[in-house]
């Protein structure tokens, strides 16, 4: 392993970092996640070795850093404000750390190299106030580049930009760290960073990190009611399992709503769990097995009419409300007392003529309906 | 078009500053012309004036290397009893600066180190030694307090940044932090400068306000009232107002400069 973080804690009075478990590969790409104040910030100067940990071990190359100072550790950092040095230009910037490690030919020549790069040689000599967020943006990745780290941090560090700025730089960043092999922790609240530059993504809360898998693990299988709750899984909903086989299992969400979820994975995780237990539970209502189901809204197709299809659920419920949002329109409709939020195009929408109150055929496959395994969690 | 709110705290402002105008300058028509210029050059008025520059040059300058530790501790670190540690470093601006100059000569003086010392060959009191430890200990507490607003404002990832990039914390306080503080040092200098100059009652009881040997501006305008000298009274209340609106006006001049031409 390349960076490996071992139950890593972090006292900082008011807040903490709880017991952080995490490796990465040479070159790989992370993205955290979370909550503002989840502790994401925290942990990435703590990686660059401005907190000190109470607890756990940080190692990169195999060398413990616990001890070692921030100036030593050859870690770089971008911050979303980007905190290039005011009193300095944008050369005298890139060049601050280069050139420590560089001779003064090798410096110009790196800037000059990495300019081009980044397109800001036409800035190079320009006071830092008087550059737009985009090229402040570029100037501070540069700072960080040049000095050929052996990691780069990045703190939300296209927030402050404008959407097209944001994507030209996305795509910039992407290609750099290729060519660079750099390996990157990238924090984030916009989703696009995590499915255009994640090769993993770690959703943190309070300190801690809840789940770090591959980003289509975490969107479609998100290990607890936070993280289905977080990436916007929208429909999440505790229940009894009243039926279970190898293949599906039969939630029972209230008053006799039933669904079905073919979630392979959690099914045998509680198969093996309660396996002498299950025939047992199923006898007595108060002993069933609580769950938590998550249905993401793409995933509920609507229909005016009952029709026949592979999915397994299929509902009538009444539209309760509907919410434009830029192309797309959240339907949220009423069945029994459970509402499910469901997304349409503008034009499905105005074919299906979706209006209040109007009742509606809802469907999804089982193989949509993840059962969250952290269920034990919710239930205590 | 102003709006209401403005022109009153416009006039509010301006009138409230002439107040203080005219009260100051009231001064500069107390004494004759030729009182005036008899007292300006007489030998007493030049050295209280020497004195006073000496004394508050060497005292502003071991302020500033005191504070700028003491401040950025203050701002930067933590450390067990810091808050009390604080309010010690303040309490001298909240009480009578007659009460540091008895404190400093209870302590310093025959009651508390003065005789130790003695034996040492060290005289603190009654002296230009005394006089520069009385200004260091009333301007301190103001010189630490605005520099440690200064520290406090940087963002702490500008030192966070160039420590990442290879500097350590010597390094990244020369070449970072102080930079950024420039604004904040110049204040603190003038500060720590015009409090010196005008320091009067620590200066009187650790100095002994001794005629031509521990009188500054300040004790001088004091001893010639009390001896009813009003012409190098008031003279020297006129010096000590036109060196502390230079020393502030230069030092505001240079300090804007050097604040903008660096950013």
């Amino acid at each position: 392993m390349y960076l490996e973080i071992e139950d890593l804690s972090v006292d900082l009075g008011e807040f903490h970092l709880k017991n952080i478990n995490l490796n990465l590969e040479k070159g790989e790409y992370l993205v955290l996640i979370g909550p503002t104040g989840s502790g994401k910030s925290v942990l990435l100067e703590t990686i660059i070795g401005f907190y000190n940990p109470t607890k756990g071990t940080i190692k990169l190359k195999n060398k413990l850093l616990n001890d070692v100072p921030p100036e030593v550790r050859e870690i770089s950092i971008v911050y979303q404000d980007t905190v290039l040095f005011p009193n300095m230009d944008v050369y005298d910037n890139i060049a601050y750390g280069a050139q420590k490690k560089f001779s003064k030919e090798e410096v110009a020549e790196k800037i000059n190299k990495i300019a081009k790069k980044m397109k800001i040689e036409h800035i190079l000599h320009r006071n830092i106030d008087t550059l737009s967020g985009g090229e402040s943006q570029r100037a501070a990745l540069a700072r960080a580049l040049i000095v050929e780290p052996k990691m780069i941090l990045m703190d939300e560090p296209f927030s402050a930009l404008d959407v097209s700025t944001q994507a030209k730089l996305t795509s910039l960043i992407k290609n750099v760290c290729k060519e660079y092999k750099t390996t990157c922790i990238h924090v984030t609240h916009n989703f696009n960073d995590v499915w255009n530059l994640a090769d993993r993504v770690g959703v943190m809360k309070d300190g801690k990190i809840h789940q770090l898998d591959s980003t289509t693990e975490v969107f479609s299988r998100p290990e607890n009611n936070f993280v289905a709750d977080f990436v916007g899984v929208q429909n999440i909903f505790e229940g009894n399992i009243i039926e279970i086989s190898p293949e599906v299992a039969k939630i029972e969400i209230g008053h006799g709503t039933i669904i079905n979820s073919s979630d392979i994975y959690c099914i045998t995780k509680i198969n093996k769990k309660y396996k002498k237990d299950i025939t047992k539970k199923k006898q007595h209502d108060h002993e069933r097995i609580k769950v938590l189901i998550a249905i993401r809204p793409e995933n509920i197709i609507f229909s005016n009419e009952k029709f026949e299809s592979s999915a397994r659920n299929q509902m009538k419920g009444k539209i309760l409300e509907i919410i434009e949002s830029g192309p797309t329109v959240l339907v949220n409709v009423a069945i029994d007392d459970h509402i499910f939020k469901g997304l349409l195009t503008k034009s499905s929408a105005d074919i299906l003529s979706v209006k209040k109150n109007k009742e509606i055929y809802i469907s999804f496959k089982s193989l949509n309906v993840n059962i969250i395994s952290d269920y034990e969690r919710f239930n205590q | 078009m102003r709006s209401k709110f403005e022109l009153i705290f416009i006039g509010v402002t301006i009138a409230i500053t002439l107040v203080f105008f005219v009260v100051i300058g009231s001064m500069f028509l107390i004494p004759t012309f030729d009182g005036f210029i008899n007292a300006l050059f007489s030998e007493e008025m030049a050295f209280a004036v020497s004195l006073t520059l000496f004394t508050s040059l060497i005292s502003a300058t071991v302020i500033m290397i005191c504070c700028i530790p003491m401040a950025y501790t203050l701002a930067r670190y933590e450390f067990p009893l810091k808050r009390l540690f604080k309010i010690i470093i303040d309490l001298p601006m909240a009480f009578p600066e007659i009460v540091v100059g008895i404190a400093l000569l209870m302590f310093l003086g025959s009651n508390g180190i003065g005789d130790y010392l003695e034996i040492l060959g060290i005289e603190l009191v009654f002296n230009t030694t005394g006089v520069i430890i009385a200004q260091f200990f009333v301007a301190l507490p103001f010189a630490v307090k605005t520099l440690y607003s200064t520290f406090n404002y940087i963002d702490p990832r500008y030192e966070f940044v160039s420590r990442s990039l290879g500097y350590g914390e010597i390094a990244t306080f020369y070449n970072v932090t102080l930079p950024l503080a420039k604004k904040g040092l110049f204040a603190t200098i003038i500060i720590a400068i015009a409090r010196c100059i005008g320091t009067f009652a620590s200066v009187l009881f650790v100095g002994g306000g001794i005629l031509m040997k521990t009188e500054t501006l300040a004790v001088s305008m004091y001893l010639n009232l009390s001896t009813g000298d009003i012409d190098l009274s008031i003279t020297a209340g006129i010096l000590l107002v036109i060196i502390s609106f230079i020393t502030i006006a230069v030092m505001e001049k240079y300090a804007k400069e050097s604040y903008t031409s660096s950013f």
